[in-house]
């Protein structure tokens, strides 16, 4: 069986999978703090508690599923294979989850020596990882938009650790560092040079792919990873040379990029040759509107940067870019990826002769929408927070954590159905071989 | 469907995996010697290409402006 042959390369489920299960409890760890903190965490995007949660959605969540995702599908979307990836993922899953409690305790502490100890497992890790990748990657032409996006992204990853490193000793042991400009670039290179770019590099090859819709025009795809790279670096350039303009300019560049990628990726979703919409659909859709917003707060600030001091502004844009549009994106592409590959691997065990089960008897379609409606309620709910902080910060991080502990078990049945139907099909082979 | 590289078309840009994996390997079991096929996709598939290349067909790949990439299968 011909078709069989492409699934043999891929790597074994467990490498991508413990990144899946473990990324929505730092979620929950993210909510429970804001839940803990109260109304305090609310008081600027500089509190520690703010600084944690974060970081525990930005790594502990957000990264987690990158790299655990990327493990998995260099081989499909770039022909690239890493060696060992059942030992790569198992160290990087550790370094990452380690990582990112030393920083989060680190940074609500501020204890220095818990900072300098995130720092290292964090920069080792990813630097085990970086080398991995760009091993497979050396010799893969750039054939593709989105083999460029994936190298152009790692390149960011690279910078914002670096960044990250920096601030986080800086803060340590007091160096004299512009704080705050060094830190909205680091979050420059890591929502927009890391997480942006691989992103669209990945949203290529998803939107149509599972939603069937047109592909995205080539031109714009091949230049956009690019862009956002120069802007990048024009950024930095402003910081290193104190040219305040220059950086406003750079955030306003990024910021209209990525108003054009998600206006585009939306014009794409209205094609669709899909007739129902699913929830990995929905969950694109809020995404894209809630990062929209958030893009466009990020252009006001750039063109009258008094806008930044105006309350709840930054917040504001954390919020809706994090918890509204990556958090988003990332679940609904969590939605189609662990059935798929639950359904990918039983219908490999089962060596064509017995069939794998439908994608939705692994999960389905009404369980998912319920829980995006539950993170739909937290991310309004942490909207509204940043205006009423006494009232609702509380509550908003106990939905927080709630729908994402929901995220969690939606994946943990998944995988609990998986391991019943490969149980049925090993047993339907062993029936099948004592019967001959 | 047919186009001016050969007759033999897969237009796979709007079905979901692995529809079009099954349908571009059912297309070149029917192939003649010497024939070649068309397999329209909006991504690369990778995994295709390895079992192409195990299989020992050559292929093609072109990117046009609207994000389709033309591959251009052997016999």
């Amino acid at each position: 069986m011909q078709a069989m042959l492409a699934f043999e390369n891929a790597p074994p489920f467990a490498a991508p999978l413990r990144f899946f299960l473990t990324a929505p409890l730092f979620a929950v760890l993210a909510g429970l703090l804001v839940a803990y903190e109260g109304p305090d965490i609310f008081a600027s995007r500089w509190t520690p508690g703010a600084l944690a949660a974060t970081h525990l959605i930005t790594i502990g969540f957000m990264l987690q599923v990158m790299l655990g995702a990327l493990i998995q599908i260099l081989p499909v979307v770039a022909g690239a294979n890493l060696k060992r990836p059942l030992a790569v993922a198992r160290s990087v899953h550790v370094g990452l989850s380690v990582g990112v409690l030393l920083l989060a305790a680190g940074l609500l502490s501020g204890t220095p020596t818990v900072l300098g100890s995130a720092a290292l497992v964090l920069t080792l890790t990813v630097l085990l990882f970086l080398v991995v990748t760009i091993m497979a990657l050396i010799d893969v032409p750039t054939t593709s938009p989105t083999i460029r996006g994936i190298k152009f992204a790692l390149f960011s990853l690279a910078g914002v650790v670096g960044l990250g490193v920096v601030l986080a000793l800086g803060l340590a042991y007091g160096w004299p560092l512009p704080l705050m400009a060094l830190a909205d670039l680091h979050a420059g290179w890591g929502l927009g040079g890391w997480a942006g770019v691989l992103l669209a590099a990945m949203a290529y090859v998803v939107v149509p792919m599972f939603q069937l819709t047109p592909g995205y025009p080539a031109r714009a795809s091949w230049w956009f990873p690019l862009f956002m790279l120069l802007m990048l670096l024009l950024w930095s350039l402003a910081i290193l040379a104190d040219w305040p303009l220059l950086a406003r300019l750079a955030q306003l560049g990024a910021a209209l990029a990525g108003i054009a990628f998600a206006g585009l990726t939306l014009r794409l979703q209205g094609k669709r040759r899909r007739a129902r919409p699913d929830a990995t659909y929905r969950y694109w859709q809020l995404g894209l509107i809630a990062s929209i917003f958030a893009l466009f707060l990020l252009s006001t600030v750039a063109v009258w940067p008094a806008a930044a001091d105006i309350d709840g502004w930054s917040l504001a844009f954390g919020v809706l870019l994090v918890a509204g549009g990556f958090l988003p994106f990332i679940t609904g592409m969590l939605y189609k990826i662990v059935p798929f590959l639950s359904w990918m691997h039983l219908q490999s065990s089962g060596q064509a002769k017995v069939p794998a089960p439908a994608m939705n008897k692994i999960l389905s379609e009404a369980e998912m929408h319920r829980q995006m409606l539950a993170h739909a309620a937290a991310l309004a709910l942490l909207l509204a927070a940043i205006f009423f902080p006494v009232w609702l910060a509380r509550p908003a991080g106990l939905a927080f954590a709630v729908a994402n502990g929901w995220l969690w078990w939606n994946l943990a049945c998944a995988i609990r159905r998986y391991r019943g139907h490969l149980a049925d099909i090993e047993a339907a082979l062993a029936a099948r071989l004592a019967a001959q | 469907m047919t186009h001016p590289k050969t007759p033999h078309v897969v237009d796979a840009r709007y079905m979901e995996p692995p529809e079009p994996f099954v349908a571009t390997m059912e297309m070149l079991d029917r192939l003649k010697d010497g024939e070649k096929m068309l397999l329209l996709l909006f991504r690369e598939p990778h995994p295709l290409y390895k079992v192409l290349r195990q299989n020992g067909h050559d292929y093609e790949t072109e990117l046009l402006p609207d994000g389709t990439f033309e591959i251009l299968i052997s016999r």
